[in-house]
């Protein structure tokens, strides 16, 4: 009988957890089908699913008509890369929060999203973009991980504290070196385009540009995806993840790499876009607590269906394009000092 | 006894500059009474202020852009330009660069690139470390060149004009965006220069040519108004303006054309490619600013290449002459025929290579080739558009 009350106490929350699932996968589907049917060229939703079936049943079909190219060429690799940046930033944040075990840091900590901008921005001024720039944003973000790690290690030691100053001492250090690239940029050409391009904006996704993004993202969600149970024990207390036979300084390693891979390639897709694996991780804390298995698929839920429906605001609200960064910033602060709040005081009350 | 000198100087001075302007008038075949009693007038008045001005050591007051009066003891022989438009527009109203001693960097590399800078190929001994590309001023270089007046921007606040107050230099600001103002520092710069005909010249040649040119844009019926998207980016991201306080949207509407992007907030702002297909232009008019852009990256973009624009092969890129003919300048009574012609062949027929030469004679005193034309008029990358031919060399 108590063996009985047990198993369903226990089961209870996996029910109810699967609920959260489906009822965020719905969001995230919901979402993206109301991105690819708003726009500011109108097309009719009865004309989107006639499309979206044509396209589906045939993959190889090259759209002729404006209406059909707007959805297929436009809106749906906007949608796509929006909902894989949403969920690899989120992801990202959360992974980080458990590694650190502070519910406050994100990829700037670290210095990586300052070092993928700094790359970003000084291929724009030398007049690249595309490829070159993806992979200048994606190699200083790496190189300011690495950094952060060669300052950090100390007598063959990483201490966490040591990994969050180092990486605040190099986040400042590509700052300064993203506005020199400012200050020598033309004003006429490059410089508006770096501003731009750092306020974050997905209105240059195509197909192509989602190809280059998706390796990146992908291969850095499934490595922190497969990481989930390690990243349970990486939050626990140095010396007992060690006595688990966990060696944290070289998994903590893993976790950065994937990291910076998806943060380097989300920053040169779009610029940076703060705030979402601030807010997001927090939110799905909420909905299914702080067990890593089920906190990371639900963080890249969260974070695709979010920053897709944020994306879509900014490309629809006016004709001129919001900075994405701008919007999330918005909404991201507020929501995360109502969250910061609560936070202290449930904390206090315990 | 020096003061009469200088009287009589100034005296004979003024009279030939009236002289000028009513044998100007007068070549254009319409002298009118009214005319005539103005230049008397004119010169009635001149005769007064000479005699007034003289007493005084004739200082010369200006009133600049921010609200600020700017005092010269005479005629500035040393300006250094921070503003990027402005050095061309005083080697212009000039006619040579030795009165310019000091430029933006941004400025200098677009004169010794571009046709300025085989006109004048000493421009490129002209220092631009007087300031960094976003106009914040180096004190120590600028003073270093000992300027008699220096030109900032009035727009971008004060920490860009103290210091360079504070360093005891005198600083004469100027605003940038519609066709009165540029109008106005055209004017300042002048009487700045000692040169006011220049100015009444140059200003008067955009006065003429705006006002023919709307004249006739007036008769354009509603439905051949074309929808002319002007894209101040394109590169990578894609941006337009909407029609406050900005000079493209200004330069369209003259010509008899609409602004497509007139419900955008704001200047350079970005938009979608979606958007473009929303609005689905006429005419798509691309940037000088960017070296790289050409109008392939119309014809070759899913979208952009569906537009009726793109379509009816109507997308030009902004010609590049001394200056940009997509800002105001010197220049932009060209700017305007080129537009004009472009949208309504049947109602403009400016012969726009002639229109060139001439102005490039009394702007710079040059003589302009016809492949330095073509050059402008990127006759090479887009000689096959729509209208286009009617400017190719006969």
């Amino acid at each position: 009988m108590s063996a009985l009350a047990a198993r369903s106490a226990r089961s209870w929350p996996g029910v109810l957890r699967l609920g959260v699932f489906g009822i965020l996968v719905f969001a995230l589907l919901a979402s993206m089908l109301f991105a690819i049917g708003a726009g500011r060229f109108s097309v009719s939703a009865p004309r989107i699913v006639e499309i979206l079936l044509t396209w589906l049943q045939n993959p190889g079909y090259a759209p002729e008509q404006m209406d059909e190219r707007v959805v297929l060429l436009v809106r749906m690799p906007r949608v796509l890369l929006a909902a894989l940046s949403g969920a690899a930033l989120a992801v990202g944040g959360a992974a980080l929060q458990g590694v650190f075990r502070n519910p406050l840091v994100s990829p700037q900590v670290l210095g990586i999203s300052q070092g993928a901008a700094f790359g970003g921005a000084l291929a724009i001024l030398v007049g690249y973009s595309g490829v070159v720039l993806l992979g200048m944003a994606f190699f200083f973000g790496l190189a300011a991980l690495v950094l952060v790690g060669a300052l950090a290690r100390i007598d063959g030691r990483t201490e966490v504290i040591t990994v969050i100053l180092s990486g605040m001492v190099i986040g400042a250090l590509f700052a300064a070196l993203v506005s020199i690239v400012q200050f020598v940029a033309d004003p006429n050409t490059s410089l508006p385009a770096i501003v731009y391009w750092l306020m974050g904006s997905y209105s240059t996704a195509t197909w192509a540009r989602l190809g280059l993004a998706v390796p990146g993202l992908v291969l850095g969600l499934v490595m922190v995806f497969l990481f989930r149970y390690r990243l349970n024990l990486l939050a626990l207390e140095e010396t007992e993840a060690r006595s688990l036979g966990v060696n944290p300084d070289r998994e903590r390693w893993y976790v950065f790499i994937a990291i910076s891979m998806m943060t380097g390639t989300s920053v040169a897709v779009a610029g940076i876009v703060g705030w979402i694996g601030l807010v997001v991780p927090h939110a799905a804390r909420i909905l299914v607590g702080e067990d890593h298995r089920a906190l990371i698929p639900a963080s890249a839920l969260i974070g695709a269906a979010y920053l897709t429906f944020v994306d879509t605001l900014a490309r629809t609200l006016t004709a001129a394009e919001i900075p994405l960064g701008v919007l999330t910033a918005l909404i991201g602060a507020p929501v995360f000092g109502v969250l910061l709040r609560r936070h202290f005081k449930e904390a206090n009350r315990a | 006894m020096t003061l009469n000198l200088c009287r009589n100087l100034k005296f004979k001075l003024d009279m030939q500059f009236i002289f000028e302007r009513w044998a100007r008038a007068h070549s254009r075949k319409e002298v009118s009474l009214s005319k005539l009693r103005k230049s008397v007038i004119g010169l009635a008045m001149v005769v007064g202020a000479c005699a007034t001005s003289m007493v005084m050591a004739e200082p010369i007051t200006l009133v600049d852009q921010g609200g600020r009066t700017v005092t010269l003891q005479k005629p500035a022989n040393r300006i250094a330009s921070i503003p990027i438009p402005m050095a061309s527009t005083i080697i212009a109203i000039d006619g040579s660069t030795s009165k310019l001693v000091g430029m933006n960097p941004t400025a200098k590399s677009a004169i010794v690139e571009g046709v300025l800078g085989t006109i004048f190929p000493e421009a490129k001994d002209i220092p631009s470390d007087i300031t960094a590309p976003n106009f914040i001023p180096n004190i120590e270089e600028l003073a270093a060149t000992n300027p008699d007046l220096v030109i900032q921007w009035a727009d971008y606040g004060s920490d860009l004009v103290d210091p360079i107050t504070n360093a005891g230099l005198n600083v004469a600001l100027i605003s940038y965006g519609t066709e009165e103002k540029t109008r106005y520092y055209h004017e300042m710069v002048g009487k700045a220069l000692g040169k006011p005909e220049r100015v009444v010249e140059i200003n008067g040649w955009r006065d003429a040519v705006a006002k023919e040119i709307s004249e006739k844009a007036k008769a354009v019926p509603a439905e051949k108004r074309l929808n002319v998207l002007y894209l101040g980016r394109a590169l990578t991201s894609l941006s337009a303006s909407g029609n406050t306080g900005n000079y493209n949207a200004w330069q369209i509407e003259l010509v008899g054309g609409i602004n497509a992007s007139d419900d955008v907030e704001g200047n350079g702002t970005t938009i979608s490619p979606e958007q473009v297909a929303a609005w689905d232009p006429d005419v798509i008019l691309l940037n000088s600013f960017e070296a790289e852009l050409g109008v392939n990256r119309v014809y070759e973009d899913p979208i952009l290449s569906l537009t009726k624009a793109a379509q009816n092969k109507k997308v030009y890129k902004m010609p590049l002459g001394g200056y940009r003919w997509d800002p105001p300048s010197q220049e932009s009574p060209l700017s305007w025929m080129w537009l004009a012609n472009l949208l309504h062949p049947d109602v403009f027929q400016y012969d726009l290579r002639a229109e060139m030469k001439r102005a490039f004679k009394s702007l710079y005193g040059y003589d302009l080739s016809d492949s330095e034309i073509d050059g402008i008029l990127w006759m090479d990358m887009q000689g096959d558009a729509t209208n286009y031919a009617q400017f190719k060399a006969k």
